[in-house]
């Protein structure tokens, strides 16, 4: 009862914290909204990973950079949109993160964290290198027309481009939520990823569940590196800080937590823009990112104790 | 054992005498090799070294030029420079690109005295100041940061006084979040906003060069401001997708103006680029007015089959033949004599400028002390200014978004 009065009395708060920043700064929360559904679509292929195969995939990033250059490549050869690319790129990224799951994340399950996570950081500045000896440093971005449509409310024009990640970041929790729970292959992993024992004594086969949830995150993270072309330009070492941002979004969200990374990119990209918005806090952003990280990891660590 | 001691004494002598008598000069440079405009200052400096021991060399003999890559750190480009010094024993070193990277290797420079033809660095508060006065052997062609900002508050306003209808009061400067945003943002405020001429306002941006590319909150103040000049300093991956939203945004300013170090790849077949203007120091189209622009632009994409990214490359090119010909006026590779000569440089170089070496706010030779305000104008980089360099007439204002 006191956890549904709780609820309520937040989902009310942030409603007048909505309404009150729509009237006074619009842009806030436009552009926080669509900072939000972008730090979204790329955390969540991450969480589902982090919840159910238990890997921090440093090279998550990479992924993503690595997809976003094949689909600049096949848009190139055969002029086709991102839109109808990101379908080929995102089964080719699939098939590319069941490899290296198979080749190499397999083989690390059973070693300490800290050499799955050298594992993976080894995997991302390999990725990174040979895109960078392929493809040079310099940065490449195509321009297409759409992105720059925009709404005019009054003296107000605003892209409105980029809440195509929200819509992405919606459609991922639900249609992952959808595959968790109603199918057969979705509850498995998730039986895998709640106790990975139990769910192989009762014949659920782990490595292949693995195997798949890794390709399925990885396609997910390649279809995001297609549309990723289409609002900035990409270089060898555009996928690293998304890396990062990512990871903070799972801890604040907590793992296994796929909606919570949604609250928590909202959380995030407001507060960023809210700062933004003033003169005197312009540079503040990643120290509200951070601040949000630790205050919200350190009141989860309170409750937890005082339970 | 004094004879022994004689005998090695002599023989340590002569070593370097023997290395330096050989059938090559060597010329050492390190440069960030991962990095496009690094890559390609190697590349040109190499090309030029090919064409002159094409030529019969200097003195008879053959360049040789050595290359080490600096990976943009501090601590291997002053391990590579040791190397080249002591290892490969080369005669002159040059190269260079980042101020970091420079303030590294101020110390071994310092302790050997080479002579060193740079074309990076352009931090003079670090740099600049560390090198000092009495660094006889160090000369610099790219310009400091206050020649740079300087040429630019001389550009604009010998371009208000040809074209009246070029109007500038307020300037605004969209600067990448850090260290050299926040100090560039400072220059411009005082250079342009010192006598009250200019109104200049600005805000910080993530670059998407460090995980940002979000610039709805600084077009926003842009735009509240309504600049007759926005100026934006980052990296050529914020070029295309500032534009997009600028047009999202409906942001139209007299005048868009970006300070990239480069350009991202086919940047000019966007529409968008359309009538952009840019800072810079060289463009294809000085092809058209300079001689040893089309030589080196002609030679560097036969050679390599790739189009010159940034002006580094000419810069590379020309301080391989600045060295060449002033070894062939010392007739030695002996370092006053060098230093004589490099004095008396008056190299016509792909820039579309006549370089020579002229004192600087600290340091003796200073070679290039200004920039270019270019423009693109259907896809191609043309000069505007300075006017003795120009290829076309700057477009004015900036058309409204369609």
């Amino acid at each position: 009862m006191a956890k549904k009065r709780n609820a309520t009395i937040l989902v009310a708060v942030i409603t007048v914290a909505a309404v009150v920043i729509l009237f006074w700064r619009p842009t806030v929360l436009i552009y926080g909204l669509q900072a939000a559904g972008l730090y979204a679509s790329i955390a969540i292929p991450m969480g589902l990973i982090l919840g159910i195969v238990h890997i921090v995939n440093l090279a998550h990033g990479e992924f993503m950079m690595l997809a976003a250059y094949a689909t600049f490549m096949v848009c190139q050869a055969f002029g086709l949109d991102p839109f109808v690319a990101m379908v080929p790129v995102a089964l080719v990224t699939a098939a590319f993160g069941f490899m290296i799951y198979k080749l190499t994340i397999r083989q690390a399950l059973k070693s300490p964290e800290l050499n799955q996570l050298i594992l993976t950081f080894g995997i991302s500045i390999a990725i990174t290198q040979l895109i960078n000896l392929s493809f040079t440093s310099q940065t490449r971005k195509m321009s297409f027309d759409y992105v720059s449509a925009s709404v005019d409310i009054g003296e107000l024009s605003f892209g409105i481009y980029n809440f195509v990640f929200v819509v992405i970041a919606i459609l991922m929790v639900i249609g992952l939520r959808l595959y968790l729970t109603k199918t057969i292959s979705g509850k498995a992993a998730l039986a895998v990823g709640q106790n990975p024992k139990g769910a192989s004594i009762v014949g659920i086969d782990v490595d292949k569940t693995y195997g798949f949830v890794f390709a399925l995150a990885s396609g997910m993270i390649g279809m995001m590196g297609a549309l990723f072309i289409t609002r900035s330009s990409i270089f060898p070492g555009v996928g690293g800080p998304f890396t990062m941002k990512s990871f903070c979004l799972i801890a604040m969200a907590g793992v296994g937590n796929i909606p919570g990374i949604l609250g928590a990119s909202v959380l995030l990209g407001i507060s960023e823009n809210f700062l933004k918005a003033f003169r005197g806090t312009r540079g503040w952003a990643d120290i509200v990112f951070f601040v949000l990280i630790i205050t919200v990891i350190l009141g989860r660590s309170i409750k937890g104790k005082k339970a | 054992m004094k004879k022994a001691l004689a005998v090695i004494a002599i023989f340590a002598l002569a070593v370097p005498a023997f290395a330096q008598s050989g059938d090559t000069i060597k010329l050492g440079g390190t440069w960030p090799l991962a990095d496009i405009t690094g890559k390609q200052g190697s590349m040109a400096a190499q090309l030029a070294v090919e064409e002159i021991n094409a030529a019969g060399g200097v003195l008879g003999k053959k360049l040789e030029l050595i290359v080490i890559d600096d990976e943009l750190k501090a601590d291997k480009g002053a391990a590579a420079f040791e190397k080249l010094i002591t290892v490969d024993n080369v005669d002159v070193l040059v190269g260079g690109m980042a101020s970091g990277v420079a303030l590294g290797q101020v110390p071994v420079l310092k302790k050997y005295g080479k002579v060193y033809v740079t074309t990076g660095a352009a931090a003079s508060s670090t740099v600049e100041k560390a090198i000092g006065a009495d660094s006889d052997w160090y000369f610099h062609l790219h310009p400091w940061d206050y020649n740079q900002g300087a040429s630019y508050a001389q550009g604009w306003d010998e371009i208000q006084k040809k074209y009246p209808s070029i109007k500038i009061k307020k300037i605004f400067l969209a600067y990448e979040e850090g260290a050299f945003g926040k100090s560039s943002f400072d220059q411009t405020k005082v250079l342009f906003g010192a006598d009250k001429r200019y109104v200049i306002d600005g805000a910080p941006f993530k670059s998407a060069a460090q995980g940002g590319g979000d610039y709805g909150a600084v077009l926003e103040a842009a735009k509240t401001f309504k600049p007759d000049l926005f100026l934006w300093a980052g990296w050529d991956a914020d070029a295309l997708p500032m534009l997009e939203q600028a047009k999202a945004m409906k942001f139209n300013p007299g005048i868009y103006l970006g300070a990239p170090p480069g350009w991202p790849i086919g940047f000019g077949t966007s529409k968008l680029s359309d009538n952009v203007m840019f800072y810079g120091m060289w463009a294809p189209s000085i092809n058209e007015i300079s001689p040893a622009s089309k030589k080196f632009y002609t030679g560097f994409v036969k050679k390599y089959k790739e189009e010159p990214a940034t002006y580094f490359a000419p810069l590379s090119y020309s301080a391989i033949y600045i060295i060449a010909d002033a070894i062939k006026l010392a007739g030695t590779v002996e370092t006053n004599a060098l230093i004589k000569a490099l004095e008396a440089t008056k190299y016509a170089s792909p820039l579309g400028q006549t370089i020579t070496f002229t004192p600087a706010n600290i340091i003796k030779h200073q070679g290039i002390k200004n920039q270019k305000i270019l423009q693109w104008q259907n896809g191609r980089q043309e000069v505007i200014w300075p006017f003795e360099s120009a290829t076309a007439k700057p477009v004015y204002p900036f058309p409204k978004w369609k």
